[in-house]
């Protein structure tokens, strides 16, 4: 009887939704309500096979979450072929860096396989910042640490790549920048 | 931009026909965060809806049950005092001329004398019994109080649908475009008619209150008159002002009233400024005072009073589309890459 009552007052879709974000490492300390609304400022958006998301130099304004399928996010080499990047699966976030600066695409996503995917706006992401703090903080903390985590791995194949440090180079630079 | 003139001149010409839809839209944007606010929580949509029509149709019985009589009565007494309000006023005007007759005899004799002893005032009081007439000439505005929540329940219960069609018909490339803009203008609007109401209720309980410790009658119509009002900068205070003060005028005989009276609302737009306006303006479109008047100036000579109604909101959209159009051509026409942020070249530790 309570499940009935439950199933015909609740909303089965947006359960679902809220259950997939919730197994997001972003929002593992977030509480439901402030899942809901995290879950209000998304859109969404079904990626046929071979549509691309945005091509590399496109302006981003948006973060991507996969939701199901899968998303292949390749960068143009020197001779113009693209090289793929990575291959990313559900639950994967990708274009963070356009939620902090409006800067060109550094690299081109192409759906795989027929994909679902959530998409979070800069101006979304403002409004939960001023309205919902936690949930806004609780996004930025988590980009913070995704961003410098790439940078720890940017760095350490930076140094395997010259055979040195990465911090020689760098301030060497800002030396000659400083004369 | 052939497509956007030709929706212009649709507009334009079934301007009348589109009001509900605009106001609906309107209202609906004002009634979308309390349906959100439960959706959070995981309800159906559908189901928060109905309930809110329910819970605002007993709360719009009751309110007409306490509130209409109290309004319709003094409407009544007004109504009934309208003749002696009419005389004393002929009364003070001919005092006042037979003052500045005595004061100022430079004034040609005949032209303020005789049968023109009101010339001067005539226009004016020749309008006066014209006041129902104008007033009746709001009455299909009426027939919108069962048209627009019809609407307004379809377009709560369908817009994430539709905005979800949209975005799965356009184009992946433009989708980030798209909804960009459409943050923009959803997040400026919104704020906006948000805003509105609650500074609307907050000046119509001020002044209430404030006519009430005065003394001065008919309050609860004056208050609501200048909350109405407040719609436009300035329109409430300078209505809650000139239509208070003539009031306890009447009443009171007096200037002293009057000017308490004047005080009264001199201060709830002071308070205004200071208290609410930052609140409210700290999120939605703020529009410049000028660019607010253009707006209402053509909004009034293209639609008439429909066109007041909806030219600062229209106004907000227009500007939220060319910021974002700016931005959009400011961004993608760069050449040289933006500077870092500062502490962007510091060493990674």
């Amino acid at each position: 009887m309570w499940k009935e009552l439950r199933h015909f007052f609740t909303d089965s879709h947006f359960r679902k939704r809220r259950d997939f974000l919730r197994s997001l490492p972003v929002c593992k300390d977030l509480r439901d309500r402030e899942i809901g609304y995290l879950q209000q400022s998304l859109h969404s958006r079904t990626y046929h096979e071979g549509e691309p998301l945005f091509l590399e130099g496109d302006i981003g304004r948006a973060l991507f979450i996969v939701e199901t399928g899968r998303v292949e996010l390749s960068k143009a080499g020197q001779d113009g072929k693209p090289h793929r990047l990575a291959l990313l699966g559900p639950g994967m976030l990708f274009g963070e860096m356009a939620l902090l600066e409006q800067m060109p695409r550094s690299a081109s996503a192409v759906a795989v396989e027929r994909s679902s995917l959530l998409l979070l706006y800069r101006s979304k992401l403002d409004s939960l910042l001023s309205r919902h703090p936690v949930v806004g903080v609780e996004i930025m903390t988590h980009l913070a640490k995704v961003l410098s985590g790439r940078l720890r791995r940017t760095s350490d194949d930076l140094a395997s790549a010259q055979g040195a440090t990465a911090a020689g180079p760098i301030v060497e630079e800002m030396e000659k920048a400083d004369d | 931009m052939a497509v956007v003139a030709a929706l212009l001149l649709v507009a334009y010409r079934l301007h009348e026909v589109l009001v509900p839809f605009a106001l609906s839209l309107a209202l609906a944007f004002l009634l979308n965060p309390l349906v959100n606010y439960f959706e959070v929580r995981g309800l159906r949509r559908s189901h928060i809806i109905v309930l809110l029509y329910l819970v605002v149709f007993l709360a719009l019985m009751a309110a007409a049950n306490i509130l209409f009589p109290a309004v319709s009565a003094e409407l009544d007494l007004l109504q009934a005092k309208v003749p002696g309000y009419y005389q004393k006023m002929h009364e003070i005007l001919g005092t006042f001329q037979e003052g500045v007759l005595k004061r100022l005899p430079l004034i040609p004799a005949e032209k303020l004398s005789g049968g023109g002893s009101l010339k001067l005032y005539q226009p004016v009081l020749e309008q006066l019994p014209k006041v129902p007439s104008y007033v009746l000439s709001l009455v299909p505005l009426f027939s919108l109080l069962f048209l627009v929540p019809f609407i307004t329940f379809f377009v709560l219960l369908d817009a994430p649908a539709v905005l979800q069609r949209f975005i799965q018909l356009c184009p992946s490339r433009h989708v980030e475009q798209a909804l960009h803009i459409f943050s923009e203008v959803e997040s400026s609007l919104g704020n906006y008619i948000r805003g509105l109401l609650i500074l609307m209720l907050a000046i119509s309980v001020a002044s209430y209150f404030g006519l009430v410790i005065l003394g001065v009658n008919y309050a609860l119509a004056i208050a609501t008159l200048s909350g109405v009002a407040s719609v436009i900068p300035y329109g409430g205070a300078v209505l809650g002002v000139v239509v208070g003060a003539l009031v306890a005028f009447f009443q009171y005989n007096n200037i002293w009233v009057p000017l308490q009276v004047a005080a009264l609302f001199i201060g709830i737009r002071l308070a205004d400024e200071a208290l609410l306006q930052p609140f409210i303006a700290k999120h939605s479109m703020h529009l410049h005072p000028m660019l607010f008047l253009l707006a209402l100036l053509v909004g009034g000579k293209l639609f008439g009073f429909v066109g007041l109604l909806f030219a600062v909101p229209a106004a907000c959209v227009i500007k939220a589309l060319v910021v974002v159009a700016w931005d959009w051509y400011t961004s993608e026409t760069q050449t040289a890459p933006r500077e870092a942020v500062a502490g962007a070249r510091l060493p990674y530790v």
